[in-house]
């Protein structure tokens, strides 16, 4: 009988490894079911050892961890039969096929080789590598590796799905093309607990973010709470003729804060962000000022490291590889 | 499908499950050079290198006869692939803890030991798989077999229980380790195993030092136990022992390598 409702409850979570490292320092979080909780932080910032615990391939140093309602330490094979799982780095044996791995992937959660060939084809079709089934995976590119990952994580229908930075190192189609896939995956139910390093990635697909940084959960929230934190997206405007600022300005005033750039140009603050592209060009042709170029900064994972750690995301890579060295 | 039963626990699911990874080991062990040439190419050429190079040894007083000296050393060379086929399923253990591999299926529903099996499974089809192939080589080069297709059944079967043994040893040693280099430098022991062992000359022909170890090496048994079965004369070595020795290897070596992935899964 599951010890609670939560699809993942987690409460002062810490791993220390040998040496004294303490990777994961007294994680709390809640992840609803059918949520898709986006687990955002640079790399060493203790990811993937609270997904490597929540799997159950590593054991807590103290504290506890229930999946599906099931402790992952006591009840490990119970949360192994619940969830789904695709790890960073997705290891696949480059001498197998789609279909074998599939197929093999099917035997482990305990179908028959029938029913596992049947669910095998299902989901290569579901995630558009029929094509390529018979082919070895050495032949595979990023993207469709990442999507055979999924499509082996998916096998046994699970409840709870784990993607440990699925879109890492994939070109902006192949990851467009996996976000579209565990988004679909979500209306069906099943919840998603995802990793990742990027911002964007967070934004697109999570309901609520846990920022980790140093074992620690420094913020978290929904994907526009934590925006909020690090300020409005700003939008660079240059003109072609910069003597012409000040009545800028005025013209596209309505739309947020704008002021003068020490560089030349004007910045725009504007909780819009890139919906205020076209408006702000519009009123400046109305107001007949030519624009050379505009440009959008949305905030990024830095900004909000930032605002929340009073360090850079690549400040604390920094500093974990230096820790592990 | 989620909620269902124990499969972890279900006998007949882990038999599967056992199935198919040593289905999945074979796949990889055939499509993959680096193993392909130490299980069977390497074990033919010093076939080929003794039984042209050493023949003479023959005509040794005390020497069996058993037709062409091929037919003699053949039931080394079972045994050297036997103990390849074991290092190289270590090794493939290793590639797949380094490459994370071996994770995915600690992540699935699956019974611990079912992972050894496989490996244990996959080692001994492989082993029956060379001992088939060495055998028939050895025919057509001269070799001839008195003990007929019960003779030649029984030399594969030994060489698949040896390779099964021997590959729940080299798994312990990845389980334990987790280094593929630290496997791959476990080639030239298998020679040590080899020599220690009257796999191309008889016992009674070894020197004192040399047989006295060999007393302890468990594959004199094997080895003699399949020249007994190939050449139908328990002068030879007796098949019961060669059964016991075998068993005992794969029982004791299997005991090892579940108590090694246990010890891992420990220190995760």
């Amino acid at each position: 009988m599951p010890a609670d409702d939560s699809a993942v409850l987690v409460e002062d979570l810490v791993r220390t490894y040998p040496g004294g490292l303490r990777a994961v320092d007294g994680v709390n979080l809640q992840v609803a079911p059918g949520e898709i909780y986006g687990f955002l932080g640079p790399n060493g910032a203790g990811k993937s050892t609270t997904v490597r615990i929540l799997t159950t391939l590593l054991r807590p140093t103290s504290g506890r961890a229930l999946v599906a309602g099931y402790d992952v330490v006591a009840d490990a094979a119970k949360v192994r039969r619940t969830i789904g799982v695709a790890l960073q780095e997705a290891a696949l044996d480059p001498l197998m096929t789609g279909r074998e791995l599939l197929g093999l992937q099917g035997a482990l959660h305990g179908l028959r080789r029938g029913a596992a060939r049947d669910r095998g084809a299902e989901l290569l079709e579901r995630v558009d590598l029929v094509d390529a089934a018979d082919r070895r995976l050495g032949t595979y590119s990023g993207g469709m590796r990442r999507r055979l990952d999924l499509a082996m994580a998916l096998v046994h229908r699970p409840r709870v799905l784990f993607l440990d930075e699925p879109t890492t190192g994939l070109d902006p189609a192949s990851r467009a093309a996996l976000w579209r896939e565990v988004r679909l995956l979500n209306d069906d139910g099943t919840t998603v607990f995802l990793t990742t390093q990027y911002l964007e990635e967070a934004e697109q697909l999570a309901d609520r973010v846990g920022i980790i940084d140093r074992g620690h959960i420094v913020a978290e929230g929904t994907p526009d709470e934590l925006k909020g934190r690090v300020g409005e997206p700003r939008l660079h405007v240059e003109l072609i003729d910069p003597t012409r600022n000040a009545e800028a300005m005025a013209a596209i005033a309505a739309h947020g804060h704008c002021s003068e750039r020490e560089s030349g140009g004007l910045v725009l603050r504007t909780p819009e962000g890139a919906r205020a592209i076209a408006p702000v060009i519009r009123a400046l042709d109305e107001a007949g000022i030519e624009v050379d170029a505009v440009e959008v900064e949305e905030p990024t994972l830095d900004d909000v490291f930032l605002a929340v750690t009073g360090h850079t995301a690549a400040e604390a890579e920094a500093e974990a590889k230096a820790t592990l060295a | 499908m989620s909620a269902a039963a124990s499969i972890d626990r279900d006998p007949a699911t882990q038999v599967r499950v056992v199935g198919a990874l040593a289905e999945r080991a074979l796949r990889v062990q055939f499509r993959r050079a680096q193993f392909l040439i130490p299980s069977f190419l390497l074990p033919l050429v010093l076939l080929a290198v003794i039984a042209s190079g050493t023949s003479s040894a023959r005509h040794l007083p005390g020497f069996p006869s058993t037709g062409a000296y091929i037919g003699f050393v053949v039931g080394g060379t079972l045994m050297q692939g036997a103990l390849l086929a074991g290092i190289t399923a270590g090794i493939a253990l290793a590639v797949d803890i380094e490459g994370g591999f071996f994770d995915r299926l600690l992540s699935a529903p699956v019974h611990r030991v079912s992972i050894v099996l496989g490996r244990v499974l996959a080692g001994g089809a492989l082993g029956a798989c060379q001992a088939t192939l060495f055998l028939a080589v050895a025919f057509l080069f001269g070799a001839r077999y008195q003990g007929g297709v019960p003779g030649v059944a029984f030399a594969i079967f030994l060489t698949a229980l040896t390779a099964a043994g021997m590959s729940a040893l080299a798994a312990s040693i990845a389980l334990r380790t987790g280094s593929l280099s630290l496997l791959q430098n476990l080639f030239p022991i298998v020679f040590v195993l080899l020599f220690t062992a009257p796999a191309f000359f008889p016992r009674d022909l070894l020197n004192g030092t040399m047989r006295s170890i060999s007393e302890y090496n468990p594959l004199t048994y094997i080895v003699e136990a399949i020249r007994a079965a190939l050449h139908d004369d328990t002068a030879l070595g007796s098949p019961l022992n060669g059964v016991i020795a075998a068993s005992a290897l794969l029982a004791g070596a299997t005991a090892i390598a579940v108590w090694a992935m246990r010890a891992r899964l420990r220190a995760e």
